[in-house]
């Protein structure tokens, strides 16, 4: 400790430099990392505010739900409690006028469903062609009471209520029920239960039987993995994350291992002094540590100050669970960087010093 | 006749094997007892620094034993000889005996720190006083004339109160006056504070205050005075 903390203050430039640069991986690290929470976020949001379990797709469709095509009636075929029909609809959601134009993702369910979301303003769901909007398309200019159209057909739709912030593959979520899904669609069927509807989402069921026909049956987990791009997205960022560990361990140590040659006769001298290699490995690990925990600390602070000055449409999301973990394992990258000096350390033969 | 502090007996040291074997010490005997100051006098690559080293438990001897306060060294572990060669020597080399990044008064601290104790913060200033020290007593290294920086390495073997100093040519880095000033310091610590302190010196002129002198040539030690 000591002898490690009096070096680096003597040393400060050296120390400072090797700091900074594990700053950058730090910063570098967290930024990726808040980027991946943010796609994973733009992806999964309405998902993860569902609460559910599982969700069942027409097992023909490959696990992905815009794939799937299912009947109303198909819901016979399950038993438990909160069962939800579930329609979706990827679309371009504009105004009458045409003055505002979003990319949206629809999603059409019973109107008591257990997906429809708490409201923030307005009403729920309570006559035909009505819809309600996120947070993040009331930001975009949306009202209520406005009339919209959302996709390829001339059916409009009303606004009647808005709820929090929700997204689904990287687009702003509005809610509406089934029929009127269908007729945004263009559906030949708009009512009864040989209406289509693309899968069903639950909180506790199982197939009444074991015939169950088409369906299929899949976790959350499984479904969100499965959304199109989010797991290659976030096999690409954290692997970057990953091989960063292995550049702030590379770094550290041969940074260290430089300095430990470099000291050598110094080392000499200490163990000539009966001070061994455990006490000057303990001095490096001090140094790394601290270094590590100074670019650790700063790397956070800037990236949270980077996140409060983002612009919007950068999805980025400050998970401090995950953040802690990274910081655990950079710390573990650069301890594990100073012990590669450590055969160095203990071959130096004090009796060289001497000579 | 008082134990000898430290006593080498019948000490051999080869290097290498063959023909291409190196003699460097040929039945070596030395002993050094408290209150001692003594000298080891003889040319470059004579064996003066081997001889220390073994004395000191930095190599082992191909043959002979070292004692120190009639404790055989090599029967001990690694961990022992190092604790040993903390607590009971104290080493002052030719040069860079200092830690570069600590103060005069941090290289003592360091020691304290290695013993796991406080810093004798009294004991510091009364040998830095002794040794003519006081005013550099936040000095770095580099900040110190080569006599300084020798005077602080003797202070730092003193410190830790070792049974025996080693110094392997403390004065070849200094001026003739600087040398003699170091040598009387040594001797004076060696009668006044009842330590065993060995000089390794090439320098004829510098044995005029050891109580014993041995002379060493081609790895023959002979006891000259005393
Ligand atoms: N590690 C070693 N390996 C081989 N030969 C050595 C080694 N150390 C010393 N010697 C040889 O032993 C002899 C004595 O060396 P040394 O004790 O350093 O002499 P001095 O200190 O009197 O100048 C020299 O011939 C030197 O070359
Ligand atoms: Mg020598």
């Amino acid at each position: 400790m000591y002898l490690g903390l009096k070096e680096m203050r003597h040393e400060k430039l050296r120390y400072t430099l090797l700091s900074g640069v594990l700053l950058l991986i730090a910063l570098v690290v967290f930024m990726l990392a808040g980027l991946a929470n943010g796609l994973s976020n733009g992806n999964r949001q309405a998902v993860d505010a569902w609460q559910a379990r599982t969700v069942y797709l027409n097992k023909n469709a490959n696990q992905t739900m815009s794939a799937s095509q299912l009947k109303l009636a198909d819901q016979k075929k399950l038993s438990g409690k909160q069962i939800a029909p579930l329609a979706s609809l990827s679309g371009t959601l504009r105004t009458t006028n045409n003055h505002l134009k979003t990319t949206a993702s629809a999603f059409g369910t019973s109107r008591t469903s257990f997906l429809m979301p708490k409201l923030v303003s307005g009403h729920q769901i309570n006559g035909k062609n009505q819809v309600l909007i996120s947070a993040d398309l009331k930001a975009a200019g949306y009202k209520l009471g406005q009339k919209v159209r959302i996709g390829t057909t001339k059916q409009t739709v009303k606004i009647v209520g808005t709820y929090g912030k929700s997204t689904y593959m990287i687009a702003p979520t509005l809610y509406t029920d089934i029929a009127t899904m269908n007729r945004l669609k263009g559906a030949p069927i708009t009512s009864g239960d040989q209406q289509t509807v693309n899968g069903f989402v639950t909180k506790e069921s199982s197939f009444k039987n074991a015939k169950h026909g088409d369906l299929e049956k899949l976790s959350i987990a499984t479904f969100i993995n499965k959304l199109p791009g989010y797991s290659a997205e976030q096999l690409t960022l954290n692997t970057m994350i990953y091989f960063l560990f292995v550049i702030a361990l590379a770094i550290i140590g041969i940074f260290m291992f430089v300095l430990t040659l470099q000291k050598q006769p110094l080392f000499g001298v200490l163990k000539v002094q009966g001070i061994g290699t455990g006490h000057i490995l303990a001095a490096l690990l001090t140094q790394s540590i601290a270094m590590a925990v100074i670019g650790i600390v700063l790397g956070l602070g800037i990236t949270v100050g980077l996140a409060q000055i983002m612009p919007a449409g950068l999805p980025f999301v400050v998970n401090w669970a995950q953040f802690g973990g990274y910081s655990l394992a950079l710390l573990a990258a650069s301890v594990v960087g100073a012990l590669l000096s450590w055969r160095t350390v203990a071959k130096i033969d004090p009796a060289v010093a001497i000579g | 006749m008082t134990q000898a502090v430290l006593a080498l007996q019948h000490i051999d040291k080869q290097f290498g094997h063959g023909h291409t074997a190196v003699t460097a010490l040929t039945d070596a005997n030395f002993e050094v007892s408290a209150g001692q100051f003594v000298a080891i006098i003889g040319p470059s690559g004579s064996g003066k620094s081997t001889f220390l080293t073994i004395a000191a438990g930095l190599q082992t001897p191909t043959k002979g034993q070292v004692l120190l306060n009639g404790t055989e060294l090599a029967a001990q572990s690694e961990k022992a000889r190092l604790a040993y060669r903390f607590n009971e020597i104290g080493f002052i080399l030719q040069s860079s005996n200092l830690i570069p990044f600590l103060n005069v008064t941090e290289q003592l601290k360091l020691v304290d720190k290695m013993a796991k104790r406080p810093f004798q913060k009294d004991r510091a200033a009364q040998l830095l006083k002794e040794l003519a020290l006081s005013d550099v007593a936040t000095a770095y290294p580099s900040e110190l004339s080569g006599g300084e920086r020798q005077r602080v390495a003797i202070v730092r073997a003193l410190y830790n109160d070792p049974s025996v100093i080693l110094a392997d040519e403390p004065t070849a880095s200094l001026d003739t006056p600087r040398s003699i000033d170091v040598v009387e310091r040594l001797a004076n610590e060696a009668h006044q504070h009842q330590k065993a302190i060995v000089m390794v010196t090439h320098d004829q002129r510098l044995i005029g205050n050891c109580d014993v002198v041995y002379q060493i040539e081609d790895g023959v030690m002979t006891r000259q005075k005393g």
